[in-house]
């Protein structure tokens, strides 16, 4: 495929047009695309070979950067060359399983793109944020330089590769291979740090919670395959803008867009962490910050959104909706669900994560309540300024030896070197809590907005999810402006990490003695991760001083480089000025500005009826009103019981130590749901009792099973010989007369015999 | 008593009763089982080759009354032969025993586990 | 060939019932059941008297007690008691009963016989039973036999031996094979016991009479005397069931001689006998082919006699005219059998090397020439160095 894919490239121009599914609708075109995949490719390659050609420099990252850069432009230049339409880039056959002549009798998988402007959408920002994170990751992974290095950047390229074939692909199986790919390039660098137990855990958690959405996928497609005897999106949009299947049988009221819908849906919310299949997205926190702001916040947990966008069609063909029902009721349950506990944590990273799963869960409610353009929006916007934020976090985390308790860290903006850290994360945390004027507050609008107008009609109990959503709106800003008084604003006060960090998990320090601590120091750079060169704990708690004491010494915070702050600071631009595009004017769609545009021109388009008028307010004009409101109380609450005294915390704090807060004295009060919600609400220990532990029961009688018979039996057969030899050895004891005894009994034996057979 | 020698001395009589030839090969079978018990409880190993001999005896006895039945010569060229190889197995038998009497100064059997291989 | 027992000892199969019981209709003879002998084999015990027998027989009803004694039954019951007549007979430590052993053998080995006798007489007519000397020989043959593996003393087992030896050259007698039995008594009697006999004096110092603890042990304790019996009186028990139930199986005797047309070969001997029964008078000879062979017409025994005037005439053989058995046993070796000569040959010729490479002594050193051979050794190796 690779060697295919690379002798095409210069001959992209005059590929032939040949397409097996093509319709009325595509055309040939957008050839372009074709270079991402293949400077993906090459990346990974030279990522990989630098591994045995033994660089050790940063020279990988710097040309992973500069690939992902490249296909940025290529995506860039498609995008503006990029009119209305459907072009569909050719690149090869490549999976075909034909049976018969028929129609549906044929299984094609081609490397083809499917170029609308919904593929763009995600293509830009895929690439461009895959190039932004390289780019942090340079130097955010500057430790691991040599073999960690190459395979970091080995598989954070094949991810962008495989992401770019499932956003790109031109069939459900390209999607399909490409959502394993991101799935498999999800486990390798979760369990990046694969010498500690709990990072291996999270990544076999991951890998196994997402087997099981994936196994919702599979049936989809073959229930799309029966239905309508194609995987090619082209034909199966034609299909489902006629209304019919393979057969010409309606489809309206048929099992398949009740089926194939829901099927797709349980696909989409393994990848994309909703209800219950959330449980691995915040234990994916263990992976390296970068991995976790791309992978696990800015681009493949959004592959189940658009999915779900990419066969909308299909959801929409359905009379009653009730897919997209569900979906949107899992959207907002699992929104609100997630803030609850990203409200009673303390890790920051994990308040992320949890803010990540709750973001999804308004993209999947913005789906479900007929805002695909809001849920698009909000993608895009999520994907910036939540990748803004886990930069910012991943810098806090690389600075104070992988510290991760928001009750040990306080007023890091103001430390030396940390004030861009410290402003990214405002803009992000701003973003996050939809405060009026950030692109936050617009796309996460579009959707509230959305769900007041919804007739019931379509949605079963529209303006429900639509007041869960407010709230959660609201405990949003509520608990992303917990993490940012507590952490950046306030008094300087920290505890180096690690310490704290591995005890959680089990370990402790202690056993490293300070001899060998300052063998091992070096310019070492404290991080969230167990270190693979320089192991033990003491170490990573050396951070670039050759005198330091740990048991004794302050501990030295560690600011970011250049790289990391270039990143933060374009990121975080980004995510101001993807505000901006709610205000871009097109020709293409009467609201959402570019991104409506953008949904307008695609297969996601769907025109929502607006019947929410009250006194001559539109729904979004009174939405502007209330989310700000809800959004600012949040803050404000946020700011009362954690923010310290003065300016910073708004005038409303009073803190003034890192470990303790108003919110101390109001917890006990709340009694069991505090400790309930900072236990997650044992939902992991739920999965444990119910699906985990009978499971290993089962398979502890199978192992005994297999031990006791499968292996017997092949034990009895091994045995057996050396049996049938310990009866028969003392046979052949060289007494003349055993032998003589055997030859008399074995003659009166077989004349015995001779006689009661042949008579 | 003048049957037994007329019958040896003219020949092969018309016909030989399949019974009497019963009783032969029952002689014969008899002699065979003593030299067979013979072989498997003695323990001197001159005594064990002579219950051989015994057997070999037993069979001739059976090729002759055979051959006799059968008004054919071949059973007891077959006994010539029987002889040759029990002769031969005497020499060779006997040479061993010396051998080995040479080497233990007993006779039993039993003293010779060590051939086993 | 009259049809004697047939031993049927049947599996629970269908098919073996229905086969014995046509055997039955069709024999007309009874059935005298034994049911649960032995593990989960129900066997049958078929006597049928029936077959091509002669109406003399037929009209005669048997009486029950011969009928009892021919039953297969009481054959294995006397095999069983011969069985632990020998078990008894054989040496064992301390208080022997080899003579109760001995007699119990005896007085079996003497009803089986008589078991034969009968069911022969009852078969085949009085003329049918063996005479009296194979009694003797057997009887003679049978105990020698078992005196050679029940006697402690090794030489008196070779003893033992050479009258078995002898009884069987009877037998061999009665069978008319008088060349074999006088080559048995002249090679087994004469040359191998012999040497049985130089070896057992050469290895063994045998105690006087009257000290026969003096004897070895091995002599003395036979092994395992109850297994070995056991198995090989089921060898004999087997084989003579077979013997009775195999008698129906063997082809017919031929009526006739058939080495009998090797006397054609012998053209002299036949002129010999024309001549001594008188039938060739005057200068009449035995007329010849033209490959010089005698003409004789074997369908009516007449041979083509020439006068001295060259008339050929028949005339019929003499009654005495026979190949002898030296004769013919000469014929079946050198015609019949002239590789296996060779391959005895080869034989013995190898056994004699093999016995004077086994019982070679080692010719030992001088001991002076030793030492003198080392010192030499040793001072040659001294120049050189």
């Amino acid at each position: 495929m690779l060697h295919q894919a690379l002798h095409l490239l210069p001959t992209l121009a005059a590929a032939p047009p040949a397409h097996a599914d093509s319709g009325a609708a595509a055309t040939p075109g957008g050839q372009l695309l074709m270079l991402v995949p293949a400077l993906c490719v090459l990346a990974a390659l030279f990522s990989a070979l630098s591994g045995p050609l033994k660089i050790r420099s940063k020279i990988p990252g710097y040309f992973s950067v500069a690939c992902l850069a490249g296909a940025f432009v290529a995506v860039l230049l498609t995008y503006l060359g990029h009119e209305s339409g459907v072009k569909i880039a050719h690149g090869f056959e490549w999976i075909t399983f034909k049976w018969g002549d028929g129609p549906g009798q044929a299984l094609t998988g081609n490397f083809a793109f499917y170029v609308d402007s919904l593929t763009l959408l995600w293509m830009l920002f895929v690439t461009g944020l895959g190039a932004l994170i390289a780019l942090y990751s340079v130097e955010y992974m500057a430790d691991d330089v040599g073999l960690g290095y190459a395979r970091y950047f080995f598989a954070f390229n094949i991810f962008v590769l495989s992401m770019s074939c499932l956003v790109m692909a031109d069939n459900l199986l390209l999607l399909f291979l490409g959502w394993e790919g991101v799935g498999l390039c999800s486990y390798l660098l979760i369990g990046y740090f694969y010498k500690k137990p709990v990072a291996v855990a999270a990544a076999k958690k991951a890998f196994i919670v997402n087997r099981i959405g994936d196994l919702g996928l599979v049936l989809g497609l073959l229930a799309t395959f029966v239905a309508f005897g194609t995987l090619g999106y082209d034909p199966l949009f034609a299909m489902i803008r006629a209304g019919v299947d393979a057969k010409g049988a309606p489809i309206a009221d048929s099992w398949v867009t009740d089926v194939i819908p829901l099927l797709l849906m349980a696909g989409a919310f393994g990848k994309s962490a909703q209800v219950f299949f959330y449980v691995w997205l915040p234990d994916a926190m263990e992976g390296p910050t970068p991995v976790s702001a791309l992978i696990h916040a800015a681009t493949m947990v959004t592959a189940g959104v658009f999915l779900i966008a990419r066969m909308y069609p299909l959801y929409a063909a359905d009379d009653d909706h009730m897919a997209l029902s569900l979906v949107a009721w899992c959207g907002a349950i699992t929104a609100l669900w997630s803030a609850t506990i990203g409200m009673s944590i303390f890790d920051i990273k994990r308040v992320m994560g949890y803010s990540t799963i709750s973001q999804l869960g308004y993209m999947f409610a913005g789906l479900g309540l007929l805002a695909p353009t809001g849920a698009a929006f909000h993608t895009l916007t999520h994907a910036f300024f939540k990748a803004t934020l886990f930069l910012a976090v991943g810098a806090v985390m690389h600075g104070f030896g992988g510290q991760l308790d928001l009750r040990r860290l306080s007023g890091v903006a103001r430390m030396r070197g940390f004030g861009i850290v410290g402003l990214a994360m405002l803009v992000g945390s701003l973003n996050l809590s939809g405060v009026p004027g950030t692109a936050g507050f617009f796309s996460k609008d579009m959707i509230l907005a959305q769900g007041f107008s919804t007739p019931a009609s379509m949605i079963e109990a529209p303006q429900a999810i639509a007041w869960v959503l407010l709230l959660t709106a609201g405990l949003t800003a509520y608990y992303t402006f917990r993490a940012f008084f507590r952490v950046f604003t306030g008094p300087v006060e920290y505890l180096p990490g690690d310490d704290e960090h591995l005890l959680e998990h089990g370990r402790h320090p202690k056993g490293t003695t300070l001899a060998e601590w300052h063998k091992q120091h070096g310019h070492g750079h404290g991080h969230d991760h167990a270190h693979t060169e320089l192991t033990g704990v003491a170490a990573r708690r050396a951070h670039g001083r050759k005198d330091f004491d740990p048991t004794t010494e302050e501990f030295d915070p560690h600011p970011p480089g250049w790289a990391i702050n270039a990143s933060l600071v374009i990121c975080a631009l980004l995510a101001i000025a993807a505000a901006a595009l709610y205000f871009v004017k097109t020709p293409h769609a009467e609201e959402g500005g570019w991104v409506g545009g953008m949904i307008e021109r695609s297969s996601a388009a769907f025109h929502s009826p607006h019947e929410f008028n009250l006194l001559g307010i539109t729904s979004h004009s009174a939405m502007y009103l209330v989310s700000a409101l809800v959004g600012l109380t949040g803050i404000a609450v946020a700011a009362f019981l954690h923010a310290p005294k003065g300016w910073q915390g708004l005038f409303l704090g009073s803190r003034d130590t890192a470990a303790t807060s108003r919110a101390d004295a109001l917890t006990p009060r709340l009694g069991r749901v505090a400790r309930w919600a900072r236990a997650k609400w044992y939902v992991d220990e739920l999965y444990d009792w119910f699906l985990v532990k009978p499971l290993r029961g089962i398979a502890y009688v199978s192992s005994w099973i297999d031990k006791l018979l499968v292996d017997g039996l092949v034990d009895a057969a091994g045995a057996l010989p050396a049996r049938v030899g310990r009866v028969l050895r003392p046979s052949q004891s060289g007494v003349l007369h055993g032998y003589a005894a055997g030859m008399a009994g074995g003659v009166a034996l077989v004349l015995l015999l001779v006689l009661i057979v042949l008579n | 008593m003048s049957d037994a020698l007329t019958l040896a001395q003219q020949g092969w009589p018309a016909a030989f009763p399949a019974v009497t030839l019963a009783h032969y090969l029952f002689v014969s079978a008899a002699m065979f089982t003593v030299g067979l018990i013979g072989f498997l409880t003695r323990r001197n190993l001159i005594i064990m080759f002579l219950c051989t001999e015994l057997m070999f005896q037993a069979a001739g006895i059976a090729l002759v009354a055979f051959g006799r039945y059968h008004l054919d010569f071949s059973g007891q060229t077959f006994v010539i032969f029987i002889l040759t190889v029990a002769a031969a197995e005497a020499a060779m038998a006997l040479a061993l025993v010396v051998l080995l009497f040479r080497k233990r100064e007993t006779l039993s059997a039993d003293e010779w586990t060590e051939m086993k291989g | 060939m009259p049809r004697n027992c047939t031993l049927v000892p049947s599996f629970f199969f269908f098919q073996r019932h229905v086969r014995a019981t046509e055997q039955l209709r069709s024999g007309g003879g009874r059935r005298a059941a034994l049911r649960g002998l032995k593990v989960g084999v129900r066997v049958s015990i078929l006597t049928a008297s029936g077959g091509p027998v002669g109406p003399s027989l037929r009209s005669r009803r048997p009486t029950p007690p011969v009928d009892l004694l021919t039953n297969p039954i009481v054959l294995y019951l006397v095999i069983a008691l011969g069985a632990v007549g020998v078990c008894m007979a054989l040496p064992r430590r301390g208080v022997s009963p080899q003579l109760v052993g001995g007699i119990i053998a005896a007085v079996a080995g003497g009803l089986i016989v008589l078991v034969l006798s009968l069911r022969a007489a009852r078969q085949g007519g009085p003329d049918a039973a063996p005479n009296l000397f194979f009694y003797v020989f057997a009887a003679v043959a049978l105990g020698a036999a078992l005196r050679v593996i029940t006697h402690p003393r090794p030489v008196y087992a070779a003893l033992y031996f050479i009258l078995t030896v002898l009884a069987s050259a009877g037998l061999f007698l009665l069978l008319s094979a008088e060349f074999m039995a006088f080559a048995l008594i002249i090679i087994y009697a004469g040359a191998i016991i012999i040497t049985y006999l130089f070896v057992i004096m050469l290895a063994t110092q045998a105690p006087e009479a009257g000290k026969e603890h003096l004897l070895a042990e091995y002599d003395t304790v036979s092994r395992e005397p109850i297994a070995a019996t056991t198995a090989g009186f089921v060898v004999l028990g087997v084989l003579t069931a077979m013997l009775l139930g195999g008698g129906a199986q063997l082809p017919p005797a031929p009526a006739a001689d058939p080495s009998q047309t090797r006397l054609a070969q012998l053209p002299r001997k036949i002129e010999q006998s024309l001549r001594d029964a008188g039938c060739l008078k005057g200068g009449g000879a035995l007329a010849r082919s033209s490959l010089g062979d005698p003409v004789i017409n074997w369908s009516d025994r007449t041979v083509q006699i020439e006068g001295p005037d060259g008339s050929r005439t028949w005339a019929p053989m003499p009654d005495g005219l026979e190949l002898s058995n030296v004769e013919g046993l000469g014929f079946s070796l050198l015609e019949d059998h002239p590789g296996s000569i060779e391959i005895a040959g080869v034989i013995l010729l190898m056994a004699m090397l093999g016995a004077v490479v086994l019982s070679r002594k080692q010719v030992e050193h001088d001991e002076e020439l030793k030492r003198r051979r080392a010192h030499q050794l040793a001072d040659a190796g001294g120049a050189v160095r």
